[in-house]
């Protein structure tokens, strides 16, 4: 470890001595620290923020079942909600339904033959072809079956989990878990499907820039008229406002002092609780009142902007408050604003205690939301989110196989992260794996899926296959690029005037023989020897992530060359053939751990780094690499970083 | 500002097609100011000089009142006597042979980008007073996750903002359709007016207390919310050159907003939405942009055009890479060629559009500004000199037209202080190494 050690500490903290002690101390203060910061929610944490201030009103408006979008929904007083945990959504597509009868029997009643003998009846949905049924379910390993006309029983198609039944087969298995789940949100109304996309500076891969979140007058409009629904959905639910008697002394205060408070993940100050109070009182009645009240909350700076602004203290410096401190943390790790607890914690003062921080910190980690921010986390950071509607002219890319391609990446990042190590995003050798994603693999479907030859972690995904090929052809410059940029963190440039375009598609030329220019003419191969040498390597994977052995006719060449790992321009060669080789190059690699290391703090801070952030980030991939790869250990080390709360003054 | 001369007697359905009631004369005696602004650009360049040093086939040759079109250009055939062509503009030497680093410069005419555009800053000084300031509409222009660098309109410096690309979304919010306050209205809600009020608030105790803190941001946000208070207090309503009892676009041929087949109805309900909004003085200050530079516009898709094979995908920054020489048996360059056509013919529509809309003594085209750029010229040697900019338009007298202009060598800030003038704002230097308007240009 220690020559490792050696060499970061000399390149990140050039003014430091290479004791790693003095490392893991380090305050990495030299160069000063960031800029206070307003950081504006992006359209998701904006969607996910309101669905925790007013949980009941997760979906839609509604009059039954039916009208919700998602079945783990139900109408609920007017308005999808989410199925608490316990409810367990069964159901059966049957296009060639109805049936006598069909209904679930496991364990959970007995194996009941028969719905007279306690079978869970399913109910036939005309409009979707489909029965379902919804029964609360009590933690622990249950088999189940569907029986239709209570002779025919068959396993549940929508679940690739079963159990061995003790007679050579299987029956359906639910693993329910309830205990410790916070009610995850499955389904986000989307409130900001009307707002202005997010710009995304060059070379900054996510949706979080706290320069480019600038309010023009489109999101001003589009967020009145967000708060606007959102207000009327919630006066239909007034429980979920206020408990008080309406128009009742106190009752107006205790309002805004509550919604306040979460929606602005803080307290207000009394003059603030004197205006929203005066805002509810000035209207005609009490609903428009509180209406007003609400929307003026979700269009103000304090509930749109995430505040990284701090206090000044007596000694000059500048540092963020406790709410702030809980936001910073809550909108990393969850992508949503603080629960009752980070609140708390940040109202007691606790959380500029860094042992504190760090408690919370792997609370937040531990709970299911955490996974789907890492999931996001890894899509944005791989620049595979666009596959949904890419261009391709093969017919295979359906809607279906571009989003199952998508949550196998998302699955991968998170078992990486929640389950196994970073070293499994490029050596993982399993993988969850959808239907349509399955057939073109050409392995069976199922949720932990063995990986075929030629396919380990997300080099050998479709998603990334799609993402950096053309419409009809694949582009080893893209290819490279993409290890490049956003595996490896260094930055080639833009091309010369004069840069050739794509190759036409020949039927008589393999990929890589149309590339081949690029590394015969010298002016061309100055930087084309860092990128086409990685791209071709990829050759197996066809444009939309197929694999293939043939290419115009000739047996692929999927032999690699990766020039200059550890720093860029640098003469080291490793040479390989195909993702599987390159992916346990690049596991191994420093300088791509580093990388990663490098994209959660520019996910977490919302900016690129400058070399003033180059000593933290060289603490943080310390502790990671230490850990032998434990994402978990990185976000502890990056929150409890100085820079992570203070601030310039 | 009362200088509309409001034809009567128009109907709500006075965007049907009119006759072109273009004077023939070229002289046009107009109140000497453009009413309105629209930029349209197009990605990827023209088929300019070539690596091999052929002369272009976009610039126009001749004399200023005696030239005839080049072949890209035919498509303006119609509108020759209301166009001025230029010859000579340059973007500067930074980044020249980069797509991303002209995209960044075009409107702005500050090297890396870092400077406010041209569009947003007339939208704060004629174009304020006015229900929107601006109005930006895309068409497949945030595709594939497009941002940054590949969106011209930069709203703070270094900072560019993503236009909408739907226009049914946008039509709503112009119109209130979607509980918008659209384009303001006689009565003012008072439930609405309370909501910005205290929106305000917060904003100015905000603002208050953090100083210097994120000061740009936050004056940018308490411009736009200023804008909107404006139209839910009925304020600064323009008059507007037709009836907007009961505005329409067709959006029924759109279908797919991704798909590449969908990109010339897009595009056509977004060039017909920025000219409806305009005549119903919703705004002065309109940029339309079509895809992104670098665009990966598979035009070979669109239906019924020349490029049209659907067996094979020519995409906008495949052709522009047409190789060194001016080949027309190159299939790069001969459907980059049909290609910048198709892009011109698109500009000639929202120009007829404009002409088949009569204002005061002429039509509206005749009292706008409407520019045509592109981030680079030739697409394949990405130069950024002598840019392909056309203006159209009398802008109400301002600009003389029916011109070939040839500035000689002048940075392309300079086109932007003339266009700001025509506006009727005083403007003298815009962006780097700004000499000032060109001169002659506006009458």
């Amino acid at each position: 470890m220690l020559p490792l050690l050696l060499s970061l500490a000399l390149t990140g903290c050039k003014n430091r001595v290479a004791d790693p002690a003095d490392l893991v101390d380090a305050e990495c203060a030299a160069d000063g620290y960031p800029e206070a910061r307003l950081r504006l929610l992006t359209r998701a944490e904006y969607d996910r923020t309101v669905a925790d201030l007013f949980p009941a009103l997760s979906g839609g408006a509604c009059s039954d079942d039916l009208d919700c979008d998602v079945l783990t929904q139900s109408c609920v007083a007017g308005s999808c909600s989410n199925d608490p945990c316990e409810l367990v959504t069964f159901h059966l597509d049957a296009p060639d339904g109805p049936y006598g009868s069909v209904h679930v029997a496991g364990t959970f009643n007995g194996w009941a033959p028969t719905v007279a003998d306690g079978g869970w009846a399913m109910e036939w949905v005309a409009e979707q072809s489909r029965y379902v049924a919804k029964r609360a379910v009590p933690d622990g390993n249950h088999e189940y079956k569907f029986v239709i006309d209570e002779w025919d029983w068959r396993n549940d198609p929508a679940n690739p989990d079963t159990a061995a039944d003790g007679y050579g087969g299987w029956n359906s298995l639910l693993a329910q878990d309830c205990e410790g789940a916070t009610g995850v949100a499955e389904a986000i109304t989307e409130w900001s499907a009307g707002f202005p996309v997010e710009s995304r500076p060059e070379h900054y891969p996510f949706d979080n820039s706290a320069d480019s979140g600038l309010v023009t007058t489109v999101h001003v409009e589009q967020y009145l008229a967000a708060a606007e629904a959102i207000a009327e959905q919630a006066l239909t639910r007034p429980d979920t406002l206020y408990t008080c008697s309406p128009g009742a002394d106190g009752c107006a205060r205790e309002l805004v002092t509550d919604l306040g408070r979460r929606a602005f993940r803080r307290p207000l100050t009394a003059e603030e609780a004197d205006r929203y109070e005066g805002l509810v009182e000035a209207q005609a009645d009490w609903d428009t009142g509180v209406a007003v009240a609400v929307r003026v909350m979700l269009s103000s700076p304090y509930f749109l902007y995430r505040f990284e602004v701090g206090q000044i203290d007596a000694a000059g410096q500048r540092t963020l408050t406790d709410f702030e401190i809980a936001s910073a943390l809550s909108y990393l790790v969850w992508g949503t604003m603080p629960d009752e607890a980070l609140l708390d914690a940040a109202a007691s003062g606790t959380l500029s205690d860094p042992a504190e921080l760090e408690t919370q910190a792997r609370r937040l980690l531990a709970d299911p939301r955490a996974r789907e921010i890492v999931g996001r986390f890894g899509l944005q950071w791989l620049g595979v989110e666009g596959v949904t509607t890419l261009d391709k002219v093969d017919p295979a890319a359906t809607d279906t196989l571009r989003n199952q391609a998508l949550a196998e990446t998302a699955a991968l990042m998170e078992r990486a992260v929640f389950e196994s190590d970073y070293r499994t995003l490029y050596t993982g050798k399993t993988a969850a794996i959808g239907d349509e994603l399955a057939a073109l693999y050409g392995v069976e479907a199922g949720a932990d899926v063995a990986l075929p030859t030629g396919r380990a972690g997300i080099l050998g995904q479709a998603s990334v296959a799609m993402a950096t090929s053309h419409s009809d052809q694949t582009s080893p410059i893209r290819r490279g690029l993409f290890v490049r940029e956003r595996l490896l963190c260094q930055d080639l440039g833009t091309p010369p005037a004069n840069a050739g375009g794509v190759p036409e598609v020949d039927p008589d030329a393999t990929t890589r023989e149309r590339f081949a220019q690029h590394t015969d003419d010298p002016a061309c191969a100055s930087c084309h020897q860092y990128i086409d040498g990685l791209g071709f390597g990829f050759e197996n994977l066809d444009p939309v992530g197929r694999w293939r052995e043939t290419d115009a006719g000739v047996p692929v060449d999927a032999s690699g060359e990766l020039l200059g790992l550890e720093q860029p321009g640098g003469t080291d060669l490793h040479t390989f053939v195909g993702v599987v080789e390159l992916g346990r190059i690049l596991a191994d690699s420093d300088s791509a751990r580093h990388c990663f290391t490098t994209q959660w703090h520019r996910y977490a801070t919302g900016r690129l780094e400058t070399d003033a952030d180059a000593c933290t980030i060289a603490v943080v991939d310390d502790v990671f690499a230490q850990s032998d790869g434990s994402v978990e250990e990185l976000l502890v080390a990056l929150v409890t970083a100085p820079r992570f709360v203070r601030r310039t003054p | 500002m009362n200088r509309r001369r409001l034809l009567q007697g128009l109907g709500a359905a006075a965007l049907a097609p009119f006759a072109n009631l273009l004077p023939a004369a070229p002289a046009y005696a107009g109140d000497g100011v453009a009413e309105r602004v629209i930029f349209f650009y197009f990605p990827d360049g023209v088929v300019g000089p070539s690596a091999n040093g052929e002369p272009s086939k976009w610039h126009c040759t001749g004399s200023e009142f005696s030239f005839s079109l080049s072949e890209q250009l035919q498509g303006l055939a119609a509108f020759q006597s209301d166009c001025v062509f230029l010859n000579g503009l340059s973007m500067g030497g930074t980044d020249s042979g980069s797509h991303p680093g002209g995209a960044k410069k075009l409107l702005t005419a500050v090297d890396h980008g870092n400077g406010e555009s041209i569009d947003q800053y007339l939208s704060r000084t004629v174009g304020s007073g006015m229900p929107w300031r601006h109005l930006y509409l895309g068409a497949q222009a945030t595709a594939n996750g497009a941002s940054g660098d590949k969106h011209i309109s930069y709203y703070a410096p270094g900072q560019s903002i993503a236009p909408q690309d739907d226009p049914r979304v946008a039509f709503d919010l112009l119109f209130g359709a979607g509980g918008g306050t659209g384009g303001g209205s006689a009565t003012v809600d008072p439930v609405q007016a309370s909501v910005i009020d205290g929106v305000l608030a917060d904003m100015n105790a905000l603002r208050a207390k953090l100083g210097s803190v994120e000061k740009t941001k936050l004056d940018l946000h308490l411009d736009a919310l200023f804008e909107v208070e404006q139209r839910i207090k009925g304020l600064g309503q323009a008059e507007p050159v037709v009836s907007c009892e009961s505005p329409a676009i067709d959006t029924s041929q759109i279908g797919d907003l991704n798909a590449p087949e969908s990109f010339p109805a897009i595009l056509e309900a977004q060039l017909d939405l920025m000219v409806l909004a305009m005549a119903c003085g919703l705004t002065r200050v309109g940029t339309v942009q079509a895809s992104t530079h670098t665009s990966e516009l598979i035009m070979s898709r669109f239906p019924g055009t020349a490029m049209y094979d659907p067996g094979f995908d020519m995409r906008s920054h495949q052709a522009s890479h047409y190789g060194p020489a001016h080949d027309p048996n190159h299939r790069e360059y001969a459907d980059y060629l049909m290609q910048r056509q198709w892009w011109v013919e698109q500009f000639a529509g929202l120009l007829q559009r404009l002409a088949d809309i009569p204002e005061g003594d002429g039509t509206m085209l005749d009292h706008s500004l409407v520019v045509l750029c592109t981030e680079v010229c030739d697409g394949n040697t990405h130069l950024h000199d002598d840019m392909p900019f056309v203006l159209a338009g009398r802008a109400g007298g301002a600009l003389s037209t029916g011109r070939l202009v040839d500035v000689g060598y002048r940075r392309h800030g300079d086109l932007w202080v003339s266009v700001a003038n025509a506006m009727g704002d005083g403007l003298s230097q815009f962006g780097d190494a700004s000499g000032g308007a060109i001169p002659g240009l506006l009458s």
